[in-house]
Formats: C-alpha cells, sequence, structure tokens
C-alpha cells in the first residue's frame, strides 16, 4: 500500500475532459514530480486530489483510506497541504495573519509560527506586512510556509519557481528540500533540470494521462522519451 | 430546414408558424371572452380568464419585459434601472400632451410624441451606458439601478410635472391619444381607459367594440411591430454578437468585435421600446406617476415576467407578463376574481363557517383577496430554484431549437 | 448676467453665513452622525456577506423590517403608559438581543436551504432567489400585520410611541434643538462599530471571514469549512439588518412599515457602494458621508434656502452615482472586484 494512490482518475471542467483516467503512486517519505507540457493536466491532478475539483470517476486513496467524495476542508484536515500556482496570499492579511489562517485550530500557534520564522527569516521581519506588499520570493516562502504549519504529511506544491530570479529560485529549493524532511511531496514544475533535481522519481502527463514515469536519476531533458511530449 | 425549392413565401410562413399562431390567439381572445360571456360558463369565465383590462396591461408590461430581456437576457447585463427608460417615455407624453415639452407644440399626434420620448430614452441610455458599460456584474446592475432612483427621486418632487408631483400627472381630457398612422384621421384610434374610441353596430354586423377593445387592438399593433424589430436586431449579426457577449464576453472581444459599442447598441436600443411601452401605458391610463413608472419595483414587475417566461427567450417575457396579470387578475376583485367567484359558489352557512377561529370568508379576505404578490413571489423563487430557463427556455430546451424553427418540423414530420 | 448675480450673491453669502453659526454646525454634525450610526448598521450585514461569499442580499430590508416589527411588538406588549424611560431603555437592549438572535437564526436557515444549492450558478441567479424571498417576506408581513389591524404603511405609531421621553425630548447643544435620540443612536452605533470591528479583527472567525472575503478555495483548502462560514455570516449579516431594524423602529423619519423592506436595501446599497462592496472600514466612512450629506441637505431644506423637496434622497442617490463613475469600487474596495 502506498501512501498516496491515485487510479484512473478522471476529471471534468464542465464538459472539457482534462483527466482521462491518471494513475499514479508515491511512497512516503518521497518527491514525485509531475511533468509536462502546459495545460496537459498537472495542475488539475493535484486539484483532484484535493478534492477542489472533484474527480468523476476513479478512485484516490490517501494512507489506505478513500478521499474521493470528502469535502476540500477534510481533506486538508487529514494532512494533505496545498502550494497553489501563483501563490495566492492573502494580500491584505498580514505575514503573521496568513500564517494564522494555516494553523489548525487546536494547535500550538506560536511554536508553529517560530518554526517557520526560523525557516524564513525574511518573513520574521516582515510579519506585520500585508502579504501583497512582499516581493515574489517573499511570497513564495510565504506559500511554502502556510503549507508546512498545517501539521501536513503530504504537500502538494504547484510551480514554486515560476516568475521568480534565478537566485530566489535557489532559496526556494532550499525551502522545499527543508520541508521535504517532514513530508512527501508531490510537485508539479515547468523548470525540467530543476524538477529533475528535486524529485526522487517523476510522472510525465500528456492529454490527460500518464505517458512515462521512473526514477529521476540521471534523466535529462534530451531523452528520447522526455523529449517528444516536452518539446512544443 | 425548409428545402430549396419551395416558394419562399410558405417556408417563411411556416417558420413564423407559432408566430402566426399566438398572434391569432391574442386577437380573437376579446372574441373569445364575448363568447363565452354569453353561456353558462360566464361567470367561471370572468372568474378564471384574464379581462380585456388585464390584457392591456400584459401588452405594454409584456413590451417592457420584452425590452429588458433584450438586454438582460441576450447581453447578460442585469438593466436593474429599467423603469427609468419606462418612465421617461410615459412622462414625455404625458407632458407633450399638455404642451410642456419645449419644442413640441399642444396637439402633436401622440405617435409622434411617443416616438419623440423613445429617441429621449434612447439618448439617455447612451449617457447612462457610457459610464455604466465600464463596469460588469452587479456593479452594473447597481449603477443603473442608481441612475434610474436618481431620476425617480427628481420625477417625484419636481414641481414643473404637476402642483402635486408625487401623485404624478395627468394627460388633459381634450388631448387626442391615438394609435395610427400620423395626421390621417380615418387611420387613428384613440386608446385610454375611459376616452377611447368606441364603435357600435361595426360594419353593419351587430359588433360593438368598445374603448377597452380598441385600445387593445390598437396597442396590440404597436407591441407586435417592436417585437418583430426586436426580433429581428436578434436574429441579425448584431444580435450574435449581443449574444456572444453574454456568453463569453473577453472572446467576442478577442475576435475583434468593439464590445462596447455593442453594447451601448443594445442598451439604447431596450431603453428606446421600454420608452414605446411606457408611452403606450400612460396613453392608456390618462397619465404617469412616479411611483407606476420610474420605481424599482416597475423594473422588478419586468424580472419577474422576464423570469417566468424565460429569460434570453424574447418571446418568453410576454408570456410571463400574461401569467403574472392572469395571478393578478384572478386574485383581485376589480373584475370578478376569484374570491367574487368563490363568494357566489359558496353558500353562506359555508363561508361563515368557522375553521380554527378563521371563517372561510375571512381566510379569502386575508389570503386571496389582492394577495397576488406573494403566490407570485413564491412562484417567481420556485422558478429560479427549479425551472431557471423559464416557461418558453424550457419548453426549448425540451424540443432542442427555438419554437418556431422546431414547431414546422415537427408537423412536417407528422404530415409523412 | 447681472441681475441674478445681484441675488445668487447674497443668497450665497447668506447660506455660508448661516452654515458656519455653531449650532448649525453642531445639529448638522449630531444629526449626521445619528443617521451615520443607522445607515451602518444597517449596511454593514450586507457588505460582510458580499464579501465573503459575493451576494448581493436582496433580502436584506426585508429583514430589517421584519426586525423592526418583532422589536416594536415586544415594545408594544411591554410597555404601559407608566414604564419608567430606563425601564423602556432596558427592554430595549433586550429586544435587540432576542431580535439578533432569531434573525441570525433565521437568515442561517435561509441560506443553507435555498442559496447554497445555487452557489454554482451564476451571481445572477442569488440576486433573483434573494429578490423574490424579500417580496415574499414583505407580503406574508403585509398580511400578518393586517390581521393584528395595523396598517402595514404608513409606520406603526404604537411601537414609535414606546420610546421614552427622553429621546423625543430636544436638548439645547450650541443653540441647536436636538432630539435626544440622535445621542442614543450614535451611543449605539459606536458599540455596532466596535463590536465588528472586534469580531472580525480580534477572533480567529473573523480573520477566517477576512481571509475568505480575499479567497475562500485557499481558505477551503488550508482546513477551513468555507461553506459553514458562509452559513454563519449571512446568520450574522441578516441579525445586524434585524438590528439595524430595531434602531429604526423609534427613528421619527422611518419607524416600522412594510415599506422598509425596499427603503432600507436601498439605502444600504447607497452605504456599501460608496465605501466599496466587502469593506468594513469603508462602510464606516460611506456611513459617516451619508449620514452627513443627509443631515446637511435636510437643513438646506428646513431653512428654506433650498426648495426642492426631495434633495436629500436626490443627494444620496447622486452620491451613489457619481461614486460609481469616478470609482466603481468605491472608496475601500479591492479594485479587481470592479472587474467581476
Amino acid at each position: 500500500m502506498s501512501f498516496l494512490e491515485l487510479e484512473d482518475v478522471q476529471t471534468y471542467y464542465g464538459e472539457s475532459h482534462v483527466l482521462q483516467g491518471v494513475t499514479l503512486d508515491v511512497e512516503e517519505q518521497e518527491i514525485v514530480a509531475l511533468i509536462g507540457r502546459n495545460g496537459v493536466g498537472k495542475t488539475t491532478t493535484l486539484r483532484s486530489i484535493l478534492q477542489l475539483t472533484p474527480p468523476r470517476e476513479g478512485t484516490i486513496r490517501y494512507k489506505g483510506e478513500e478521499i474521493g467524495g470528502k469535502d476540500t476542508h477534510e481533506v486538508s484536515n487529514d494532512g494533505i497541504g496545498w502550494v497553489p500556482e501563483e501563490r495566492r496570499m492573502f494580500g491584505y492579511l498580514t505575514v503573521e495573519e496568513n500564517i494564522r489562517v494555516a494553523v489548525k485550530p487546536d494547535d500550538d500557534f506560536e511554536a508553529q509560527r517560530e518554526y517557520v520564522y526560523s525557516l524564513f527569516p525574511a518573513l520574521d521581519e516582515f510579519s506585520e506586512k500585508e502579504a501583497r506588499n512582499l516581493s515574489g520570493g517573499q511570497q513564495q516562502m510565504l506559500a511554502i510556509a502556510r503549507g508546512m504549519v498545517g501539521q501536513n504529511e503530504l504537500l502538494l506544491v504547484d510551480e514554486p519557481s515560476e516568475g521568480l530570479a534565478p537566485m530566489i529560485v535557489d532559496q526556494v529549493v532550499d525551502a522545499l528540500e527543508t520541508a521535504s524532511e517532514d513530508t512527501t511531496m508531490v510537485l508539479v514544475e515547468q523548470n525540467f533540470p530543476l524538477a529533475m533535481e528535486l524529485a526522487d522519481r517523476f510522472y510525465l502527463i500528456d492529454h490527460g494521462t500518464v505517458v512515462e514515469s521512473g526514477s529521476t536519476e540521471g534523466v535529462t531533458a534530451d531523452d528520447e522519451r522526455i523529449r517528444r511530449y516536452l518539446s512544443a | 430546414m425548409s428545402s430549396s425549392d419551395e416558394h419562399w413565401i410558405r417556408s417563411y410562413g411556416r417558420d413564423q408558424f407559432p408566430h402566426v399562431l399566438v398572434v391569432l390567439g391574442f386577437a380573437l381572445y376579446p372574441i373569445l371572452l364575448g363568447v363565452l360571456n354569453r353561456t353558462p360558463v360566464a361567470s367561471e369565465a370572468s372568474a378564471f380568464l384574464p379581462g380585456l383590462t388585464f390584457m392591456i396591461i400584459v401588452l405594454y408590461m409584456g413590451l417592457f419585459a420584452i425590452s429588458f430581456d433584450f438586454i438582460s437576457g441576450y447581453t447578460g447585463y442585469l438593466s436593474f434601472g429599467h423603469a427609468a427608460f419606462y418612465g421617461t417615455g410615459a412622462y414625455f407624453v404625458v407632458l407633450a400632451a399638455n404642451g410642456q415639452v419645449p419644442g413640441v407644440p399642444e396637439g402633436m399626434p401622440f405617435m409622434i410624441t411617443m416616438f419623440l420620448g423613445a429617441t429621449l430614452a434612447f439618448v439617455v441610455a447612451l449617457a447612462i451606458g457610457a459610464v455604466s458599460f465600464r463596469l460588469t456584474g452587479v456593479y452594473f446592475a447597481m449603477l443603473t439601478l442608481g441612475f434610474a432612483q436618481v431620476m425617480y427621486e427628481f420625477i417625484r418632487h419636481w414641481g414643473y410635472v404637476s402642483s402635486n408631483p408625487t401623485e404624478g400627472a395627468t394627460i388633459p381630457s381634450g388631448a387626442d391619444m391615438s394609435i395610427g398612422v400620423p395626421f390621417v384621421d380615418s387611420l387613428n384610434f384613440a386608446v385610454g381607459r375611459l376616452s377611447g374610441d368606441s364603435f357600435e353596430n361595426v360594419l353593419g354586423l351587430g359588433i360593438d367594440i368598445s374603448a377597452t377593445m380598441t385600445s387593445y387592438y390598437a396597442l396590440g399593433i404597436v407591441v407586435l411591430l417592436s417585437y418583430f424589430v426586436m426580433q429581428r436586431i436578434i436574429h441579425s449579426p448584431f444580435g450574435k454578437v449581443m449574444i456572444a457577449i453574454r456568453e463569453n464576453e473577453e472572446r467576442a472581444r478577442a475576435v475583434g468585435y468593439n464590445v462596447f459599442w455593442y453594447k451601448m447598441g443594445a442598451f439604447a436600443t431596450s431603453a428606446f421600446f421600454a420608452a414605446i411601452a411606457g408611452a403606450l401605458f400612460a396613453a392608456y391610463a390618462g397619465g404617469a406617476s412616479p411611483d407606476n413608472s420610474f420605481y424599482f419595483l416597475v423594473t422588478a414587475d419586468a424580472l419577474i415576467m422576464a423570469i417566468i417566461g424565460g429569460i434570453g427567450t424574447l418571446a418568453g417575457p410576454l408570456f410571463g407578463a400574461l401569467f403574472h396579470e392572469w395571478f393578478e387578475d384572478i386574485l383581485s376583485t376589480e373584475s370578478d376574481g376569484l374570491s367574487t367567484y368563490l363568494e357566489q359558489l359558496l353558500p353562506e352557512s359555508v363561508l361563515t363557517a368557522e375553521v380554527a377561529g378563521l371563517t372561510i370568508n375571512d381566510f379569502i379576505g386575508t389570503f386571496l383577496d389582492g394577495r397576488a404578490p406573494l403566490y407570485l413571489g413564491i412562484i417567481f423563487v420556485l422558478f429560479v430554484l427549479f425551472v431557471p430557463n423559464g416557461l418558453l427556455g424550457s419548453i426549448r430546451d425540451r424540443l432542442g431549437g427555438t419554437v418556431s424553427k422546431r414547431i414546422p418540423a415537427a408537423l412536417e414530420r407528422y404530415r409523412r | 448676467m447681472p441681475i441674478e448675480l445681484a441675488t445668487e450673491v447674497p443668497l450665497v453669502i447668506e447660506t455660508l453665513e448661516r452654515l458656519f453659526q455653531p449650532s448649525t454646525i453642531a445639529r448638522i454634525i449630531v444629526e449626521g452622525l445619528g443617521k451615520a450610526a443607522v445607515y451602518f448598521v444597517l449596511a454593514v450585514g450586507l457588505t460582510l456577506v458580499f464579501g465573503l461569499m459575493g451576494v448581493l442580499n436582496f433580502t436584506h430590508g426585508a429583514m430589517a423590517m421584519l426586525g423592526a416589527y418583532i422589536g416594536g411588538l415586544v415594545m408594544v406588549l411591554s410597555v404601559s403608559d407608566g414604564t419608567d424611560a430606563l425601564v423602556r431603555i432596558a427592554l430595549f437592549m433586550v429586544v435587540l438581543a432576542v431580535v439578533f438572535a432569531l434573525l441570525t437564526g433565521f437568515g442561517s436557515a435561509f441560506e443553507y436551504s435555498l442559496i447554497r444549492p445555487i452557489y454554482d450558478r451564476t451571481p445572477m441567479y442569488q440576486i433573483l432567489l434573494t429578490f423574490g424571498v424579500a417580496l415574499i417576506l414583505e407580503e406574508v408581513t403585509r398580511i400578518v400585520v393586517l390581521s393584528q389591524g395595523i396598517q402595514p404603511e404608513p409606520p406603526w405609531s404604537g411601537a414609535m410611541g414606546t420610546a421614552p421621553a427622553v429621546f423625543t425630548e430636544r436638548y439645547d447643544i450650541l443653540g441647536a434643538p436636538i432630539r435626544g435620540l440622535y445621542a442614543f443612536e450614535i451611543v449605539l452605533g459606536i458599540v455596532a462599530v466596535v463590536g465588528v470591528w472586534l469580531f472580525l479583527n480580534r477572533t480567529l472567525y473573523g480573520l477566517y471571514i477576512r481571509a475568505g472575503s480575499e479567497d475562500p478555495e485557499m481558505v477551503e483548502a488550508l482546513g477551513i469549512d468555507v461553506r459553514q462560514a458562509f452559513t454563519i455570516v449571512f446568520g450574522l449579516g441578516t441579525g445586524l439588518a434585524g438590528i439595524g431594524g430595531v434602531l429604526l423602529m423609534w427613528d421619527p423619519l422611518w419607524g416600522p412599515s412594510a415599506l422598509l423592506a425596499i427603503d432600507v436595501l436601498l439605502y444600504a446599497f447607497v452605504v456599501v457602494i460608496i465605501g466599496g462592496l466587502g469593506s468594513f472600514k469603508g462602510t464606516v466612512v460611506a456611513a459617516i458621508l451619508v449620514g452627513i450629506a443627509d443631515s446637511f441637505t435636510t437643513w438646506l431644506f428646513a431653512t428654506g434656502i433650498v426648495t426642492f423637496t426631495g434633495l436629500p434622497e436626490l443627494t444620496i442617490f447622486g452620491l451613489l452615482v457619481i461614486m460609481l463613475i469616478i470609482r466603481p469600487q468605491g472608496l475601500y474596495g479591492v479594485e479587481e472586484v470592479g472587474g467581476h
């Protein structure tokens, strides 16, 4: 039994059939990358796991339990965190308030806050600042921090390097590596070398199904089985 | 689909078949009422069928609701201040009949003042639209409502209108409110609840046409023409763009349409016909007041009619109006409604029998008399929840196309 | 035109002279703040609900109407001619609590049973649904009120008569005779502003609501039951409308009447849109702005400087239109909201 198992997951946006049977599994403590071109269903896979866009067909098992049909907040409270595309800060809330929303009500807020502030000193410095006034890199740190304070055992991370300067990306990579020490991670990443560097295994998605998978060991973008799906 | 070798008149006629049926239905209705009144079911007929005065309201409120649907149902922009245009049309003809509109001499034919009032509404809509169409959704609805409320408050307190502006203004008794061809007396028919033309023994056939009936037919012709103009626009390339705006405004813009001017055009056109409806109402009612023309609840009535009839189907609101007024009629005592019927039908002993401290009489008085708004509210909510496409829209969904396309096709199938 | 100037200029000077009298300014400010307090309470629930859920709640005015009638009923039944002013005020406070509790429950039940099923449709349907329910509430109220021998309009004088004499009498403030009720309304308004502010900024649930106003899906993904928050906030918004209705019960300009269903709604719209839909701070500022504009134009008319009777109403809706033209998102609204 794997930590997370998707079996023949089919998801629609209205009439458009986005996931046409995705099957994959993730082991505990692994980092698994989902790669593929834009619009092939990577983000939709994450949204399906979270039940934000509930699948019409197929099963999703998390720690052996079927989570299909649950509400998103229940899935979240089962220990699945989300670091969404474009970060989705609460722009008019302060950094500290953003973290406060993510900490579970019965959890020790002070301890959680100190934990992420020690990892991301910049957040400590700007803790009273409204999140919309942070830089892109700082916002990404905050998004990752939000994913880390919710007692999550599985973190779904979507395009963490998007729109960031290379130097900032390094910091984000560090942050993700720190986060992955305690949690299992599913990573959607356009930056292919980065995805291969971070992840243990990958799934290549095209037209809503998994077309390739395997260890990231030694895989490069020149690999024929990868290249024909990634180049446009 | 008509085959190509068929004569175009035949194919056109068949496409228009449902329209012909509806028009015939409306045209023959007064005669049907007259016939029924001489049969044993006369009291049932007057209790359960809408009287002619209510049918006239169906005509002008139907037109107003159609014009509301023209902008709200086809472009998706909810015009919550639509009463402003209805009121503009109504007040324009009333003031013109009193010689109070600068530049419009007293005695100008109603057909012309109606057209001028509608043109004014067209211009007012362009002005309101110019600022409102920068916004969408809830904000557009609120801004149009805001404009309408400003106009309402203004007209309610504007001493120029009459000595008691809160009560509105009336058309002087001598004014000629005729529908027909201007300046050709024989082709004009005065409308009005009290002052309309009536004809006795028409063409020696022994048929009398009352003032109400004259008004009904005269208004009906204007409503019919207005409907067809709007229908042509909806089916023209212009109308296709309106629908494209409703479905996905970004895409419509991306394909290269100047959506702003399409929205302005649609809004102004709908205002034009709203004003026609208002003018017809004022001419028939012999005046207008702020509360029955410019007020928010007038828009609300159009909204209810459009939803019940089917928003986004041009003819739907007319059926919504029919439904609305039919309800108003049977639940009011003005022209022998349900409660009058029950009071006549049930013996005195039943009427005064008490059930839990309430007599049937009390029940009728409390829950039936003039209670149409309550039941219409409930029906409206049920429609919103369960029949969001309205009467005509749902029939259309069932048939898989517009009624005018589908009925002929079905008939064709049966003929073979 | 020189001839007109000869009459216009002295009028302007005279107006300004009269305006800058301490008594005039005191009157405009105190009455304006009293009206502002009422406007705030009437509008704040509407803005909370829109901010979190994006639902423009057309039942808001009808809920205030219910509050006014329920409050009036309790007061009329429990107050007699000899009832002491303090007892009346204490009863009024009890009524506020009772109406708030009743309408919060009613609002939550309404959201849960009727609005929840249609969240997946376009916002227009939520407007239509709440509008239809508002019509029903108004009609039912008319039926019930009539059956008790009370005219649904004009306002129910019996309920208005339960106000203690201290509120109906006028007091001299800097030479201006001002009704005691305005001071009471200002106090209640301040309590309401502070109370709602504390709830939003000092409670965890308030934090969830502020976050949800920005991005409900993200809040849900962080483990918070947003649907439940919708139900609670809709209930609270309705309860606040009810409190607003109770406040109107003693106000000589309003009073319990079926007309409240629409009048309150329209005024609340104005305040909420001027302030920026969904903004608490905006609602406070807009309520003060509208309140002062109202009392200023009322003064202009009362002194005979302007003879146009509809001036206050025209000004208030005029403010709405001007605001939407120059700044559609309102004073403190978030800019993107205007694009929805």
